[in-house]
């Protein structure tokens, strides 16, 4: 009787590893989603801009928005545990780490103002669109954030992308400075690109 | 269900090995600098902030030049467009500081004065000029600024007539814009090809859009670009007549536009992009970074430019395998040459290969492309077609195998590792000589 019941318990653990494992191989199963479902969910989290009272202010939002939804900025700065978190959305967070180089965070591009965007000025957003160079003079690494293409947009779109940015629900996400991987040599690095600011050094 | 574990793909690590080569020379360069001296700190400052776009050796071909348009100036031809000099000699230290402190507008470049002031902004200027020998031996000569013609309803006719005279339509068109132009393709110095400036945009003027800075691009030339200087073609006076005209052809950008004139603005860019679906393809694949993954990487964290969009470009992505960057050129083998628009806009905006496999939402952005409307699609498409031909076959996506797949699939499930995709240098396709 117990070795019948000691068989009978192998048998179903058995059975919940190999389903577990059966399981894993099958989900995700993306292929089975219509692409279009991947399509959906941040154009409905995407804030609607209806409720802007300057008509100018607006329809240069909506390019903005455009701009945004067709260029993936969601893609990076949307983070979350379990898929993009859309009520955080472009809030940031999202991890990136360059072999070699240290692990850079997405920024909050919300206009909240201890943390996100609240307290840049258009130029200092337009700067890292256009150049890459962000507020405290130290240049981004295109590879984490491709600005040498928005650096490619007129003028007018990157100034669009602003006008949008600052009408996104601010979001409280305070997002860790970019760090390096530690190593004499790789820190050092870093610095080079990351850290280093010459303007007061005699 | 599925797209929980899908969008699990947002930890992204981009691995450039060969960053460090950049990397190295930045620290020589700071070790060296402990022994003072004003050339070492120029050049100090110079590799951290100028050479990610002109080169560690100032040839203008940093790691990041391939995708800003323009390019970033080449320091070691001597060859400056924006000076307050005679056509064909240096710039003074004034115009340097002028284009480092200011920026250049509607470029890449930004205004550094926030950053370099006082003595590093002299040591920077000093560095650069080491990059050409004409420093050493030549002197600039700075023109004279005749005297200035106030803008009026007459001088402003006057500068028209001086347009025409100097048949300034036959680049820029009758109306600044490029309309009716019978030259359009350009190039620098270094061969590269550049844009003639669109005369009503007047915020992209390089150097600054006030009637005297107008003036001095027709009193000194744009040194390396097919715009000569026009002294001795006309009078002093008629160029400044022509500055004061040119002035007046700026018209509002669109964050000064009211409502009427935004609307109308945003129609007449919908038209363009159904006048000229090739032309506006060529702005989206260049502000969409295309180029940044469909290009192999060198290995000094630039990409190799003569693959330009021909793909190869190895991902690994987790349990999901290998990928290399398709050939986006217009090579019928290998490219999308043989490819129909609807394949093309398949793969854009659904993710699905031509073969009918999908690809994962990440990295091909193929969800935010899907967003596009069809005309800009379209747009792509076009573009792409003008793409010179490359042959560089590209080896098909490479899934794991039964038990890395479940490995790796348990690893970011269940002890909810790190996605690990990562992203190497050189060419994966099968054309040869161009990996460095």
């Amino acid at each position: 009787m117990r070795r019948a019941l000691k068989w009978i318990g192998i048998a179903v653990l058995s059975l919940v590893v190999v389903g577990f494992f059966l399981f894993l191989y099958y989900i995700p199963p993306f292929t089975s989603m219509p692409p279009e479902e991947f399509v959906k969910p941040e154009l409905d989290a995407a804030p609607t801009l209806d409720g802007i009272s300057d008509p100018r202010e607006r329809l240069l939002a909506e390019r903005g928005k455009y701009l945004a939804l067709t260029h993936d900025c969601s893609g990076c700065h949307t983070a979350g545990d379990n898929g993009p978190d859309y009520d955080k959305y472009l809030a940031g967070g999202m991890k990136h780490v360059v072999r070699g180089y240290g692990t850079s965070v997405s920024r909050n591009l919300t206009p909240d103002t201890e943390t996100g965007l609240g307290n840049h000025t258009d130029e200092e957003i337009l700067a890292v669109l256009r150049s890459g160079v962000m507020r405290d003079g130290r240049l981004m690494h295109s590879r984490v954030m491709p600005w040498t293409a928005w650096s490619n947009w007129t003028e007018e779109d990157r100034r669009a992308i602003v006008a949008y940015l600052r009408h996104l629900k601010p979001v409280r996400q305070q997002i860790p400075d970019f760090t390096s991987l530690g190593a004499p040599q790789d820190s050092a690095a870093v610095e080079a690109i990351w850290g280093a600011d010459y303007s007061v050094k005699k | 269900m599925g797209r929980s574990f899908l969008f699990m793909l947002v930890i992204f690590v981009l691995a450039i090995f060969a960053i460090s080569g950049l990397m190295s020379r930045a620290l020589s360069a700071a070790g060296e600098s402990q022994q003072g001296g004003s050339l070492e700190i120029g050049r100090d400052v110079y590799h951290v902030r100028c050479a990610p776009c002109h080169g560690h050796e100032g040839k203008g071909d940093g790691p990041y030049a391939m995708t800003l348009n323009p390019r970033p100036r080449d320091f070691t031809l001597g060859m400056y467009e924006y000076r307050s000099t005679e056509s064909g000699s240096l710039p003074t230290d004034e115009d340097l500081k002028r284009a480092i402190t200011k920026g250049l507008p509607g470029t890449a470049m930004p205004a550094w004065g926030k950053f370099l002031q006082g003595d590093t902004l002299e040591a920077v200027v000093a560095h650069l000029k080491t990059f050409s020998s004409r420093f050493g031996s030549e002197q600039p000569l700075p023109v004279p600024v005749g005297r200035e013609v106030p803008s009026s309803p007459a001088s402003i006719e006057a500068g028209r007539v001086v347009y025409e005279k100097l048949q300034c339509a036959s680049c820029h068109g009758t109306d600044g814009r490029g309309t009716g132009a019978t030259a359009t393709d350009f190039q620098n110095a270094s061969g590269l090809p550049i844009q003639m400036r669109d005369l009503t945009e007047p915020w992209t003027f390089r150097g600054g859009s006030s009637a005297r800075d107008v003036y001095l691009r027709f009193r000194t030339g744009l040194d390396g670009t097919p715009m000569p200087s026009y002294v001795g073609a006309v009078s002093d006076r008629e160029m400044w007549q022509l500055a004061v005209y040119i002035v007046s052809l700026g018209r509002k950008p669109a964050w000064e536009m009211n409502e009427q004139e935004l609307i109308a603005f945003y129609r007449s860019q919908e038209r363009l992009v159904s006048n000229d679906p090739a032309k506006w393809g060529k702005y989206l694949v260049e502000g969409m970074g295309c180029a940044d993954c469909h290009t192999p990487l060198d290995g000094k964290g630039g990409n190799i430019e003569s693959l330009r969009l021909a793909g190869g470009t190895r991902f690994t992505a987790g349990p999901y395998g290998e990928f290399v960057t398709p050939n986006l050129t217009s090579d019928t083998a290998t490219g999308l040459g043989g490819w129909s628009d609807e394949e093309i806009r398949n793969a854009l905006t659904k993710g699905v290969r031509r073969d009918g496999t999908r690809m994962l939402p990440f990295p091909m952005p193929w969800t935010a492309l899907a967003r596009l409307k069809t005309e800009e699609q379209n747009a792509i498409i076009a573009y792409l077609r003008t793409v010179p031909p490359i042959h560089n076959e590209i080896p098909r996506p490479k899934p794991l195998s039964f038990f890395p797949y479940l490995w790796g699939k348990f690893k970011m499930l269940v002890l909810k590792e790190d996605f690990p995709a990562e992203i190497f240098p050189g060419n994966a396709g099968t054309l040869k000589g161009g990996q460095q």
